[in-house]
């Protein structure tokens, strides 16, 4: 049949060929239109398949004291890495290297350089510019240099403990640096202090001078804004720069003002006054006989100095001329339960919560016997931080109120919390005993002129093995300045402290030594204006006329 | 019907190549932009460099000493301070009045320039 001359292919020919031709043209108008598409709009994964090379990771937010002076930064940092394949002489290496980054541990980076099946291994992370600048000096091929940013403290020692210090990755190890690390990381605005970098400098000068006085284990100084609880000043000595923590021993440190217990002795018979008079069992008028050693429960309670008149003395002469005897016997007549709700009322008997670091955990006794009371009446048998212990006298100063520590700057109006531990007048009356211990008693020495310190000294003896060691005194005075119009705590503790010049180590001739020299420089940093008598401004007033009169 | 198609096409070509000059424009923009933020980036790090290092140099224990040898300084003494109204008794009022600004002025540039005008 010719009907089927026509070659088969001459039959299929031109449907195939448009369909290829449709199929091509297809494929030519997706290719089109997806090339007018990502010419307009872009790849679709540029965003996020391919993130930029180094992501801007957030800047850790600065600390800053009260007035805005820089205590912590973050600035661009780096670190040393090797790539151990493209080195051939891991041990020279090794060697160049360690003579300008000293620190290096000369067999082990060469063990690591040797590998060359790796291609990274760390150096050392956190150069100094110095150090980056020495290793690039070196031309070594194998290196590289990784941009870290790197957490630095520019004024060194100065609120060292306080502040705290990160890893190598930013992440805060200790003090502030922990205490707020997840406000620190989310960056942004600065975190601003309660502290005053210029008080706190003071307490810290005033600390290391003291080591020149007195041959002393540590120390500790705080100044609290005795209305709010912020803190202007909280310091531990020896003193610890936290650029060069891994340096330091643990000893050092050591935070003695937040993280060490101390028996403090005598400084809580301010207290023991304080509880007795609040419940109505002692009066200002109430005499008691001190002349001779009295026995409550098993415990034998001793003077070691007689007082002035001691078959009547006053509460105001207990706490002037210190009387374990008088504090015991005031102990006697409240009782055990008052005592221990009273201290348990000033946060010393643990419970105490705050924003920031936090303080150690109180040592009471384990047994709160008749003999407990009476040593805990003058500060034995109970161990508290520095910190703990200095918040308990604001309420002297603040008309009765507890106010827990605040170590940051809360905004106009921020609610203050406190709590009513005693009356007013209790308050009031403590405080004008307090300024007597200071102006007749065993205070003298914290006097500061003009500045009105209210105060009472305590050596206690430190426990050791066998009981409590006669040749070491924990020695620390509690004030309160100006008496007339009471603002701030200042508390000092030293630790082992013995003048080299010989005299006594009680805290008469020690802490509060070093209290008066406190107050007498941070008072004006404080705005705190010296209180003088008529005479003396008259005279500074004919001084400045002499001076000025052509 | 031809011609319309035509012109329509040819507004399809112009603004398709608007779009385009815009598209390349905007990531322009963005290089300009991301350039920017890269050296703010850098300044913001030399900043807190410097203001490290301006924390750093004004330490009170590098700053006191200078102030105390070369410059004479001490803290003043609590007997120092007085009142204003303690200072305004003693002296009085008239010897208290300071002269305005602008009559002091000519002696601190006097003074300044060495010159030998004795103050008013």
């Amino acid at each position: 049949m010719m009907s089927f001359g026509r070659p088969r292919e001459d039959v299929w020919g031109p449907r195939r060929a448009r369909v290829v031709a449709g199929m091509l043209a297809l494929v030519f108008i997706v290719i089109v239109g997806r090339s007018a598409y990502v010419s307009v709009n872009g790849p679709d994964h540029a965003a996020s398949a391919a993130p930029s090379a180094v992501a801007a990771a957030t800047r850790r937010a600065d600390i800053v004291d009260r007035r805005g002076e820089l205590l912590a930064t973050t600035v661009p940092g780096w670190s040393l890495a090797a790539n151990p394949s493209a080195i051939w002489d891991a041990g020279e290496i090794a060697n160049e290297l360690k003579t300008v980054l000293p620190k290096l541990d000369l067999i082990g980076l060469t063990t690591q350089l040797s590998d060359r099946k790796r291609q990274f291994v760390w150096v050392q992370r956190g150069l100094t510019q110095e150090e980056k600048d020495a290793v690039f000096s070196l031309g070594v091929e194998g290196l590289q240099f990784v941009e870290e940013p790197r957490r630095v403290y520019p004024r060194e020692r100065l609120a060292g403990h306080f502040l705290g210090y990160t890893n190598i990755d930013g992440e805060g190890l200790e003090g502030s640096e922990l205490a707020f690390d997840a406000r620190l990381r989310a960056g942004g605005e600065p975190l601003k202090l309660t502290l005053d970098a210029g008080v706190q400098f003071v307490i810290e000068e005033e600390l290391e001078k003291a080591f020149v006085d007195f041959d002393m284990k540590g120390g500790a100084g705080i100044v609290v804004d005795a209305n709010t609880g912020a803190v202007r000043a909280v310091a531990s000595w020896p003193a610890m720069d936290p650029n060069r923590r891994g340096d330091q021993s643990k000893d050092i440190r050591t935070n003695r003002a937040l993280n060490a217990r101390f028996e403090l002795g005598s400084i809580y018979k301010p207290l023991t006054v304080a509880a007795a008079m609040d419940t109505g069992v002692l009066k200002v008028s109430d005499r008691f006989d001190v002349s001779a050693p009295v026995k409550i429960g098993a415990a034998l309670v001793k003077d070691p100095h007689p007082l002035p008149n001691a078959k009547s003395v006053t509460a105001s002469d207990i706490l002037a001329y210190s009387s374990n005897i008088g504090a015991a016997l005031i102990a006697q007549r409240m009782g055990v339960e008052r005592q221990q709700d009273f201290l348990r009322s000033l946060h010393l008997l643990g419970g105490q919560s705050h924003e920031g670091p936090q303080t150690a955990s109180p040592l009471t006794p384990e047994v709160w016997d008749a003999t407990a009371m009476a040593t805990v009446s003058y500060g034995h048998g109970i161990s508290v931080s520095p910190m703990a212990f200095a918040m308990t006298y604001s309420a002297f100063a603040n008309g009765g109120n507890y106010v827990p520590p605040v170590f940051v700057e809360q905004g106009d109006g921020a609610k203050i919390e406190k709590s009513q531990v005693m009356s007013a007048e209790t308050s009031a009356e403590v405080l004008a005993m307090l300024r007597r211990t200071v102006t007749e008693g065993t205070g003298k020495n914290a006097d500061a002129q003009g500045y009105e310190v209210a105060g009472k000294t305590g050596t206690a003896e430190k426990p050791g093995p066998d009981g409590y060691d006669p040749n070491r005194n924990i020695t620390s005075f509690a004030a309160v300045f100006p008496a007339s119009r009471p603002q701030f705590v200042v508390l000092v503790v030293l630790d082992e402290a013995q003048p080299r010049t010989g005299d006594q180590r009680t805290a008469a001739y020690t802490a509060a030594t070093i209290a008066g020299k406190v107050i007498a420089r941070a008072a004006p940093l404080l705005d705190v204006r010296p209180v003088l008598a008529e005479s003396k401004v008259e005279a500074a007033s004919l001084r400045v006329s002499e001076a000025t009169t052509p | 019907m031809k011609r319309l198609a035509i012109i329509g096409g040819l507004v399809v070509v112009v603004l398709a190549v608007a779009v385009y000059r815009a598209k390349l424009g905007a990531e322009e923009t963005q290089g300009e932009i991301d350039a920017l933020n890269a050296k703010a980036a850098a300044i913001g790090k030399d900043i807190s460099v410097m203001k490290a290092e301006e924390a750093y140099l004004t330490r009170p224990e590098r700053i006191g000493p200078i102030a105390r040898q070369q410059l004479g300084l001490e803290q003043a003494k609590p007997d120092q301070y007085t009142a204003s109204e303690a200072l305004s008794r003693r002296l009085g009022e008239e010897r208290l009045t300071l002269p305005a600004p602008e009559a002091a002025a000519p002696s601190a540039m006097d003074a300044d320039a060495g010159g030998e005008k004795p103050p008013q």
